[in-house]
């Protein structure tokens, strides 16, 4: 320990590794490999295991004698006996026996086989001679059926399809001739799903029309469609633009608008979205009112309570719930009934004008405290800033103008006691136009 | 396991640059020459007439018996085979190919090439091993009846097999149906296989390949002053430690085929290195500035090639611009009729049956000698994705080794005769004897 002081060795570290070390090592350490050699892999058993541990330690010397010799072997995929030589393991002296390994992979496709007789009564056909069609014959013998290749190599130039129409004939022909009754055969491929040529013709003309195309010619092609859909949508931009900038009070507006908006529904969007500088109220409105009045068209039957409802959804959409409610508040205020008793199409109409006002009046309430809060702001900094700075003067001036501005503030707001008192005396006369109450005194008046 | 059964098969594929040669089931050939002669003709002083025979006359391949013949009347004629043998400068030695065009004319030179390869170089008897010859793609009938009775009469081989180029580099890539984009050295052949028979009616080539390139760069320096002096006209003496001085060599007696075939030895090493295939297409203007490689010479001379890096690849894929290169003008109307790659390939594939071209156009494969110049394969890809139809989808390969790729024929045969399954398709002595060497096109088709 002192040893260790002097030296400036942490203490009990290295007691620490020894005891980690062997613990490590048997958990590592499979059997049958010695540790030196286990640790020439790097230490860690490899991913995939090539051989067995288990392997390695057992296979004690085996009691066959065990020689390589190089000898002759036949073949019997082979018609003629050519004897090559290879290395064979020879066990005790004694030859492995058995015909070679790989003649069993010697397939071949069975082809049809006709005698001339039988080309005589059943297989003549104008457009072969015999001599092409045992030629075609004995390429399908030599080359498996491969008709890609024998096409290739057969002497006068014929199709694919041609070779394979008269190949499948033929066997057909030879099938149905050899077969004892029609019944027998009916079930085999080649009777019930005969070679079609024109179609193969056709689906391979096809084919090479799609694979002729070249790039530039796909790029041309996307050109021209990219260019036609531009026209199209350009087009239903000009008719939208030229909806939007008819007057508001006229019918038609929202009825062509609508009348266009059903034909196309992709037009309508498209015309609300191209608005250009369209937060115009009133075209805004044309088009809420165009796009409710497509859908209420589209019910065909509807009740007016009904589609009021859509309309005073539709127009306070754009407020929040509050101010929702702060209409409601109004016009309970003012004796409206929230759904007018006597739905005609006047009363709804001047309903929805009248949440239209207030909503309108709510909106520049909010506003006016947004100026005045402002207003107000203004004031207090100016009292609070050092004189001497030039901003002094500045708020000199301001304090001049705000002066004035207060005076139109309590102008406004005297402007806005009226204003109130103007909204409710509309608001009186609306519901009830009959009467002809003597309108109040306002300041607008004055 | 592949099931491979090996029967100590010998695989050689005799192209027109190079012969490969070695046992099947090996990875790369043992020996590799090239496969031209160096032809002394014995009896030069005395017969003036036997010696313009020997010099150049192309025999007649179909007669045997008039081969045999003018072998008599032309005199012997020391051949010398092998990179050794040719690289040591004899007197009055000329340099012949067996090949032209892609067809033997001269069966006594391939002969001598077979006995280099099998006696000196791989130290077997024929008798006792059978034979895989590769042969090319567009091979016809004459040539290979006579290849079998070259074989099967002078080397006495068990048993022959003859299979297609295009057919074994579709092996080596482990594929049966692929088109095969062959860049060799005497000509560039395009081929598609299928089901592991090529299509014959489907077979492009053309002209162009790596000793035309080869060629165009040496007239390309030549027309810029620099003269490749072949190495037997120089040695170069140590003067102080470090520094050479070179000294020509004259050597009058050496014919001019011997000084071309040296030069071409350096200007195909030139290519080797320096060559890239270029991404777009060859553009004098825009390669006018490109920087300068040095390449040194065996003689000490550095050399600056620029533009011509790119420009020599380039005329694989546009062969118009050989017309470019001053010295190449008798070449001319051999590259106004060639194609230029991509062409060739979309032309291969647009003669083949429309249900495989999907598949075609999804395994290129390339191969040869050429087709290891660098950046070859990416151009190729980008020129065929330019010209392909939409609906395929084109892939090039190429197996990553350079080695791979200039033996991949060879790769293919070692492959094909090491199969247990292929020991039924050897052509045998015997069967040879019954039928008849016309017999090889029913058994090797």
């Amino acid at each position: 320990m002192d040893a260790k002081d002097i030296l400036g060795l942490p203490k009990n570290s290295i007691t620490q590794e020894k005891k980690s070390r062997p613990q490590k090592d048997s958990q590592r350490k499979p059997d049958g490999i010695s540790r030196e050699v286990y640790a020439l892999t790097g230490g860690f058993p490899p991913l995939i295991p090539a051989i067995e541990a288990s392997q390695l330690k057992k296979r004690p010397p085996s009691d066959e004698k065990i020689t390589w010799q190089w000898l002759p072997f036949t073949n019997s995929a082979r018609k003629d006996n050519l004897h090559l030589y290879h290395w064979v393991r020879i066990v005790n002296g004694v030859p492995p026996t058995g015909d070679y390994s790989f003649a069993k992979y010697n397939k071949s496709v069975d082809i049809v086989k006709y005698t001339d007789e039988e080309y005589e009564k059943y297989l003549t056909d104008p457009m072969w001679t015999k001599e092409e069609t045992d030629q075609l014959f004995e390429l399908c013998q030599s080359f498996d059926l491969r008709f890609i290749v024998i096409a290739d190599r057969f002497p006068s130039s014929r199709t694919v399809e041609e070779l394979k129409d008269r190949y499948y004939s033929v066997a057909r022909a030879m099938l149905a001739a050899r077969a004892p009754s029609p019944g027998d055969i009916s079930g085999h491929p080649l009777v019930k799903e005969p070679y079609n040529v024109s179609q193969e013709t056709e689906r391979k003309r096809a084919l090479s029309m799609v694979l002729s195309q070249t790039k530039q010619q796909e790029r041309k092609d996307a050109e021209v469609l990219a260019e036609a859909k531009r026209i199209t949508e350009s087009r239903m931009v000009a008719r939208g633009a030229e909806e939007s900038e008819l007057p508001v009070p006229s019918n038609a507006g929202p009825e062509s608008a609508e009348r266009a908006a059903i034909p196309s529904d992709t037009v309508s969007p498209s015309a609300n979205v191209q608005h250009p500088s369209a937060a115009v109220a009133p075209s805004t409105i044309t088009v809420d009112n165009a796009s409710i009045l497509a859908s209420l068209r589209m019910l065909r039957v509807y009740l007016r309570t009904y589609a009021l409802d859509q309309m005073v959804q539709a127009a306070s959409s754009s407020a929040g719930l509050r101010t929702i409610k702060r209409v409601e508040q109004t016009l309970q205020e003012l004796g409206v009934n929230l759904k007018p008793r006597v739905p005609t199409k006047a009363v709804c109409a001047e309903h929805l004008e009248l949440r239209r006002e207030i909503l309108t009046l709510l909106n520049l309430q909010k506003q006016l405290q947004y100026k005045e809060a402002e207003g107000s702001s203004y004031r207090d900094g100016s009292y609070g800033d050092t004189p001497g700075t030039p901003k002094h003067l500045s708020h000199g001036g301001d304090q001049d103008r705000i002066f004035v501005p207060d005076m139109n503030f309590a102008g406004e707001r005297i402007g806005k006691r009226d204003q109130k008192r103007k909204a409710p005396g509309r608001l009186s006369e609306a519901p009830l136009p009959a009467h002809k109450r003597p309108r109040k005194l306002k300041a607008a008046d004055l | 396991m592949y099931g491979g059964d090996e029967v100590s098969a010998i695989v050689i594929d005799l192209g027109s640059h190079t012969c490969k040669a070695g046992y099947a089931g090996e990875d790369a050939p043992k020996a590799v020459f090239p496969s031209v002669v160096g032809a002394i003709d014995q009896m030069e002083v005395d017969d003036p007439e036997k010696t313009e025979n020997n010099s150049g006359s192309a025999l007649d391949a179909k007669n045997t018996a008039r081969t045999l013949d003018s072998d008599k009347t032309k005199g012997k004629r020391k051949l010398y085979v092998g990179s050794q043998t040719l690289g040591f400068r004899r007197d009055h030695m000329e340099v012949l190919s067996p090949i032209k065009d892609g067809v033997v004319v001269d069966w006594e030179m391939v002969d001598s090439i077979w006995d280099h390869a099998l006696r000196e170089c791989l130290l077997i008897d024929p008798q006792e091993h059978p034979m895989l010859l590769a042969e090319p793609s567009s091979n016809t009938q004459q040539q290979r009846e006579r290849t079998a009775e070259l074989m099967f009469e002078k080397y006495k081989v068990p048993a022959l097999f003859l299979a297609k180029n295009a057919v074994l580099t579709s092996f080596a890539s482990g594929r049966a149906t692929s088109l095969v984009v062959d860049c060799g050295g005497g000509s560039t052949t395009v081929a598609p296989v299928h089901d592991g028979y090529v299509l014959q009616k489907a077979v492009a080539s053309s002209p162009i390949g790596g000793e035309f390139l080869s060629d165009c760069l040496m007239k390309s320096l030549e027309s810029k002053g620099i003269t490749i002096k072949p190495r037997y006209s120089f040695k170069r003496k140590e003067i102080r430690p470090g520094e050479f001085q070179t000294v020509d060599l004259d050597h009058p007696n050496t014919t001019e085929s011997y000084k071309l075939y040296s030069q071409r030895v350096i200007a195909s090493d030139i290519k080797e290195c320096v060559c890239r295939a270029p991404d777009t297409p060859y553009d004098e203007s825009a390669y006018s500035n490109i920087p300068m490689t040095s390449y040194e010479l065996p003689d000490g001379q550095t050399i600056e090639i620029g533009a011509d890096r790119f420009k020599i690849p380039d005329v694989l894929f546009n062969p118009s611009l050989v017309q470019t290169i001053p010295g190449m003008e008798n070449y001319a109307e051999i590259a106004s009729s060639a194609r230029g790659l991509p062409q060739m390939v979309l032309e291969s594939i647009n003669k083949c049956d429309v249900d495989i071209r999907r598949e075609l156009f999804s395994s290129i494969l390339l191969a040869g000698g050429t087709a290891s110049m660098q950046q070859l394969k990416e151009r190729l890809e980008k020129d065929l994705l330019e010209e392909s139809p939409q609906a395929a989808r084109v892939k090039v390969l190429a197996s990553g080794n350079a080695t791979e790729r200039r033996f991949s024929v060879w790769i293919g045969g070692s492959i094909l005769a090491s199969l247990g399954s292929f020991q039924q398709m050897w052509f045998s002595k015997s069967e040879y004897e019954e039928h008849g060497a016309a017999y090889i096109q029913r058994k090797c088709p």
